[in-house]
This record gives C-alpha cells, sequence and structure tokens, in this order.
C-alpha cells in the first residue's frame, strides 16, 4: 500500500515539473497553489540569471518552509545585486525563521555581501546589527575580526556589542586586545559583557 | 537536584548561564538549538527550560510550540531574546513560554526568575 501512495506522489511531482521549464513561465510557478510545483520552479530557476527578483517577491510571501529553502538555495546560487538585496530584506522581517534562514543563506556569499556589510552594522535598527554580526560567524572573510572591532568599539547597544564579543572569543586574536578592554570599560555594569569579554582575552592569550 | 535545559546557539551564553545556575546548585544541561534540545527532551525530562528566540535549524518560536504540542512536557520555559517589542513578547507567550526577558540579563534577574518558574519562591 505504501509503495502505491509513493508511486501516486512521485507521478503527481514529475507532472508538476513537466510544464514549461522555461524562465518565464518557471517564474509564473512560483505562485502555483501546489507546493512541489513551487518548488521544481525555485529549484530550476537557478539556470535563469535574472530570475532574483521573483524569487525574492515569493520569499517574502511563501509559508511553506521547504520551498522557502529552494529559493535561499537558488538565490544563494544566483548571488547577485538583487538577490543579496532580498536577503538583507528578510533580516527585518518578523519571521523568526526566515530571518534565520536568511542568516544562514547570507553566510554562504562572502564576496558578495561584504561591500554592505559596513552599511549592516550601521543600520538603525539594533536587530538589524545584530544579524548582521550573526552572519559574520562563518563568513569567511579577511574583513572579519575588523568589523567586530568596530561593532565594539562603537555601538552603543549593548546586545549587539555582547553578539559581537561572543563571535570575538571564537575568532578573536591580538589584535582585537585593546579593543576588547574597551568594551568592557564602556560597559562596567553589565555582567554578560565582563563574562564574554574576560572569556575572549582569556582564549586570546592562550592562543 | 533540579535540571535546567539552556537552548541557545551561542556558546558563551551557554556558559554564562550555566556558571550561573550550577553556582545556584542546579544540574544543567545545553543544547544548540530546537532539534537538538527536542532529542535531549525526549531521553531525559527537565524542570525547566530556558530558550533563546533566535536560532539556525530551529527557532525558539517553533522549539516551543513543537515542545507543548507533546503532552509530556508542560515543564516551565523561560524565553529570552535580544528584541524588546510588545509582538515578540506576544509570540513567545502563544508559542508556550511562561515568561519572556529581553538580553542582557543580570545574575539576579535570571536566578530570580528561574527560582520563581521552578516553584522555589512565590511572587
Amino acid at each position: 500500500m505504501a509503495f502505491i501512495k509513493q508511486h501516486i506522489t512521485e507521478t503527481v511531482e514529475q507532472c508538476e515539473r513537466k510544464q514549461g521549464r522555461d524562465c518565464f513561465s518557471l517564474e509564473l510557478q512560483l505562485s502555483d497553489p501546489s507546493p512541489s510545483s513551487r518548488r521544481w520552479a525555485a529549484r530550476d530557476l537557478a539556470e535563469c540569471p535574472n530570475a532574483s527578483a521573483a524569487l525574492v517577491e515569493q520569499l517574502q510571501r511563501e509559508e511553506d518552509r521547504s520551498v522557502r529553502e529552494i529559493i535561499l538555495t537558488t538565490l544563494t546560487h544566483l548571488g547577485d545585486e538583487e538577490a543579496v538585496a532580498g536577503l538583507v530584506n528578510c533580516l527585518r522581517s518578523e519571521d523568526a525563521s526566515l530571518r534565520n534562514e536568511a542568516i544562514e543563506a547570507m553566510k554562504l556569499l562572502p564576496d558578495e555581501v561584504a561591500p554592505i556589510m559596513g552599511q549592516l552594522l550601521k543600520d538603525a535598527d539594533p536587530d538589524v546589527r545584530i544579524f548582521a554580526v550573526n552572519v559574520l560567524e562563518s563568513l569567511r572573510h579577511k574583513q572579519v575580526e575588523e568589523w567586530l572591532n568596530e561593532v565594539i568599539e562603537h555601538d552603543a547597544h549593548v546586545n549587539v556589542c555582547a553578539t559581537a564579543v561572543d563571535l570575538l572569543g571564537e575568532v578573536g586574536t591580538s589584535y582585537s586586545w585593546e579593543a576588547l578592554e574597551k568594551l568592557k570599560a564602556r560597559f562596567p555594569d553589565e555582567p554578560y559583557i565582563r563574562f564574554a569579554t574576560d572569556l575572549a582575552l582569556k582564549r586570546i592569550s592562550a592562543s | 537536584m533540579k535540571r535546567i535545559l539552556i537552548v541557545d546557539d551561542a556558546a558563551t551564553m551557554r556558559m554564562y548561564y550555566r556558571s550561573i545556575l550550577e553556582g545556584a546548585g542546579y544540574q544543567v544541561d545545553e543544547a544548540v538549538n530546537g532539534i537538538e534540545a527536542m532529542e535531549k527532551s525526549l531521553q531525559e525530562p527537565f524542570d525547566l527550560y530556558i530558550v533563546d528566540v533566535n536560532m539556525p535549524k530551529q527557532d525558539g518560536y517553533s522549539f516551543m510550540s513543537e515542545l507543548r504540542g507533546r503532552d509530556l512536557f508542560q515543564a516551565p520555559a523561560l524565553m529570552v531574546s535580544t528584541e524588546a517589542a510588545a509582538s515578540d513578547r506576544t509570540r513567545a507567550y502563544a508559542a508556550g513560554a511562561n515568561l519572556y526577558l529581553v538580553k542582557p540579563i543580570k545574575p539576579d534577574e535570571l536566578l530570580t526568575n528561574c527560582r520563581l518558574l521552578l516553584g522555589e519562591v512565590h511572587p
């Protein structure tokens, strides 16, 4: 019985993929009522260099998590200016899952995200600045430590600094020593800042 | 000894909570996201959960909803976040949190609220 069910599902999914595969048809299929059809469309749009705008638009309204994951993968693959702008926009979403999925996708785009990182770290919204620091977590880019030092030396928001110092505990070197000492002095009454800074300094001195 | 599960992707934050809670005599375990937290909960129940909102793989809201969806897990839960908006609090309570605190959390604040949720002190 299970086999029959699986067979039917596969047949339906194949049919849904047999619709037009040209870029225009695929963009239309992004709003198909069937999640399977939207998934296939999002996947196949990876071959369409101008698809980012349609994908970003769908991402904002897509409720099916599996479709969202494919859209993010395709946006990461396309990696153009529009794709990055769409991902950045997700950082402002009320939807925690979408925000976290966008952060994970942005981590895979170091060269594309780097030019806007300075701007993101100075965003008026402290939550966006925190998410930008989250992106730095596994962003393999040579400027990561410099960006983090900039945050802990100048950002006025304690939670933005706390997120940055967490990361400096992992990636910081002796280059960050002075900035970490200054951070402790800036927030003398915050036990978490003291705890995280001391831990980062201990790790740096041991390395 | 009461068992507390800390669910947070930030290692330093987990260490901070652990140092405070163990210092107060609690047994502490850790999970880096909601998926790992659920796996640990299925192995052995906890008396209290401390859950961060923003985590990769499964965020705090989804974890809380899933936890409350299982009748076995009605232990109190304290959700923590950097977000202070009323809508964030509402979402946390709707997901099943008993209390929502905004970071940074001072040691006294953490311990007082944990004791309150564990029924060790009364408001």
